[in-house]
């Protein structure tokens, strides 16, 4: 069974999967060669560290388009259905939910790969500077995480029904504009900002995005 | 006489304008059963809680031997579904949605679903996008048969295809029912198609079972009688009258149910003369049913 939808997930998501591939291998292998060019001119390691740095934004990026684009594939279809077919499979609702899960997360591991691979090739084809270090391994550890994560709650998101999602929509939409009205009359309640802070700061689910991502590093 | 479906005291709603109301039904093991009822009455939604894809509010479903929804995994690898519309991967093959489906499914026979590939002239490496109305409906009747259900719940399953395609797919499941001696609950809207292949019949309407009976008593069993001279008020009547009509001169025309040649004697005792005793086809006594059904109670 878990087989055949891993299947179908992989069927699904081919193409899209093929050009995140292709990106995750590029770019360590960019974000090096961009860093390289700073240090063979000046051989400044600051220069190439902040060279670095700009590119550090585009990991988290990636990870959670990633995640986003595997969780949407893996509802989409029973959703063209109306989840008719899935739920007149002879399986129980939480075991299709995990396998379908299990499906999405095992394609996971391809992007990671190959940003792990890209990462060990920009780190074998480039002179470091004694005083740096490369973390190819933990880069794409970090990558791999990060896009489970976002695999994962948006998942949980496209699981539910349009309406469940346009609840969450409307749950957000209103939060932010219950902050504008606030602002608006003066007072001082950040709450939003507050909330932001608690989901991207330890031990916040989205710490993960944030941060240092840097191949090389001291 | 053991039931492979029965449903007590079903309650579901859906919205504000939509319910199922004390729905109780029985289909025999082995029967072909006719469900019966004008769009909109309930009966997909009746398949979708006998299923466990819907939740009732109260009421009880067994299936099969298994209480649904409870035991809804165990009694779908024991059924066959052809749903209303089309409800498999558009993006898959049809060889590719034939082994999805068979890996779920541990009765299922390779063998026999390559014939029904042949008999019904499938591509297997067509997209179920590309595919037409009449060939999808073929594949998911393959898809319910060579599963080797012991209940098939079809619903409206001939609706929108040719004659043709009609018939191969009728033919198909009448083989496997002749074979296997299973139970077949076919939802339609075309009368006539039931008619010849089933024999016992629900008729739903807005949502409640109007009638259950085996066919030939509903064939049988509803009549037109030419009425001379008929009494205004016809009392006591050993048979349902479902309608009566105004004729040419004093003769009226009366539409019952249950009724059997020894009632003529009711006419004899009323001073009324009965002229003519007219049999009804399924679908005439399915009409003037659903009439009886919704003239409001005064």
């Amino acid at each position: 069974m878990f087989k055949q939808i891993l299947y179908t997930q992989w069927k699904w998501t081919r193409l899209p999967l093929l050009v995140l591939l292709l990106a995750a291998f590029a770019l360590p292998v960019f974000s090096a060669r961009g860093a390289s060019a700073a240090g063979r001119d000046n051989w400044l390691i600051e220069q190439m560290l902040s060279s670095l740095q700009s590119w550090g934004l585009v990991y988290p990026l990636l990870a959670g388009t990633v995640g986003l684009i595997l969780a949407r594939s893996t509802w989409s279809a029973d959703h063209a259905g109306k989840h008719i077919y899935a739920l007149s499979l002879p399986v129980p609702r939480w075991n299709y939910v995990l396998m379908r899960f299990g499906a999405g997360a095992t394609l996971l591991v391809a992007p990671v790969l190959a940003l792990w691979v890209g990462a060990l090739v920009a780190t074998v084809a480039t002179t470091l500077p004694p005083s740096l270090q490369a973390y190819p391994t933990i880069l794409a550890l970090r990558f791999g995480l990060a896009a489970f994560v976002a695999y994962g709650v948006i998942f949980a998101i496209s699981a539910g029904t349009n309406k469940t999602a346009g609840y969450i929509l409307a749950g957000l939409g209103a939060v932010l504009l219950a902050q504008l009205f606030l602002d608006a009359l003066g007072f001082e309640t950040l709450f939003v900002q507050s909330l932001l802070v608690k989901l991207v700061l330890w031990p916040g689910p989205f710490e993960i995005f944030t941060g240092r991502w840097m191949l090389f590093d001291v | 006489m053991s039931h492979a479906v029965e449903i007590r005291d079903l309650h579901y709603r859906a919205g504000k304008s939509f319910e199922i109301r004390e729905l109780a039904l029985s289909v025999p093991t082995g029967s072909m059963y006719g469900f019966l009822g004008p769009n909109g009455a309930g009966k997909t939604t009746t398949i979708r809680l006998m299923l466990g894809l819907l939740r009732p509010r109260s009421g009880r479903i067994v299936v099969l031997g298994g209480e649904v929804p409870r035991e809804a995994p165990r009694v779908l690898a024991r059924t066959g579904y052809v749903p209303e519309q089309p409800h498999l991967y558009q993006s898959l093959t049809v060889d590719e949605a034939l082994r999805f489906h068979a890996a779920f499914y541990p009765s299922w026979d390779w063998k026999w679903a390559d014939e029904l590939m042949g008999e019904f002239h499938l591509d297997r490496t067509r997209l179920l996008s590309r595919l037409s109305k009449g060939e999808m409906g073929k594949l998911e009747m393959l898809l319910a048969l060579a599963q080797r259900p012991e209940l098939l719940v079809l619903d409206e399953p001939t609706d929108g295809l040719d004659p043709v395609v009609r018939r191969d797919v009728l033919t198909a499941l009448l083989e496997y029912v002749s074979q296997q001696n299973a139970t077949v609950f076919i939802s339609s809207h075309l009368v006539h198609e039931l008619e010849r292949i089933c024999d016992w019949v629900g008729v739903m309407d807005r949502g409640r079972l109007v009638a259950e009976l085996p066919m030939h008593s509903f064939k049988n069993g509803i009549k037109r009688l030419r009425v001379a001279n008929p009494p205004a008020l016809p009392g006591d009547t050993p048979f349902v009258l479902l309608s009566r009509e105004a004729g040419t001169g004093a003769v009226e025309t009366w539409i019952v149910r249950g009724w059997q040649a020894p009632m003529s004697q009711y006419f004899e005792g009323v001073g009324a003369g009965l002229r003519d005793v007219v049999d009804l086809d399924l679908e005439e006594g399915f009409v003037e049913l659903l009439r009886t059904f919704r003239v409001p109670t005064s």
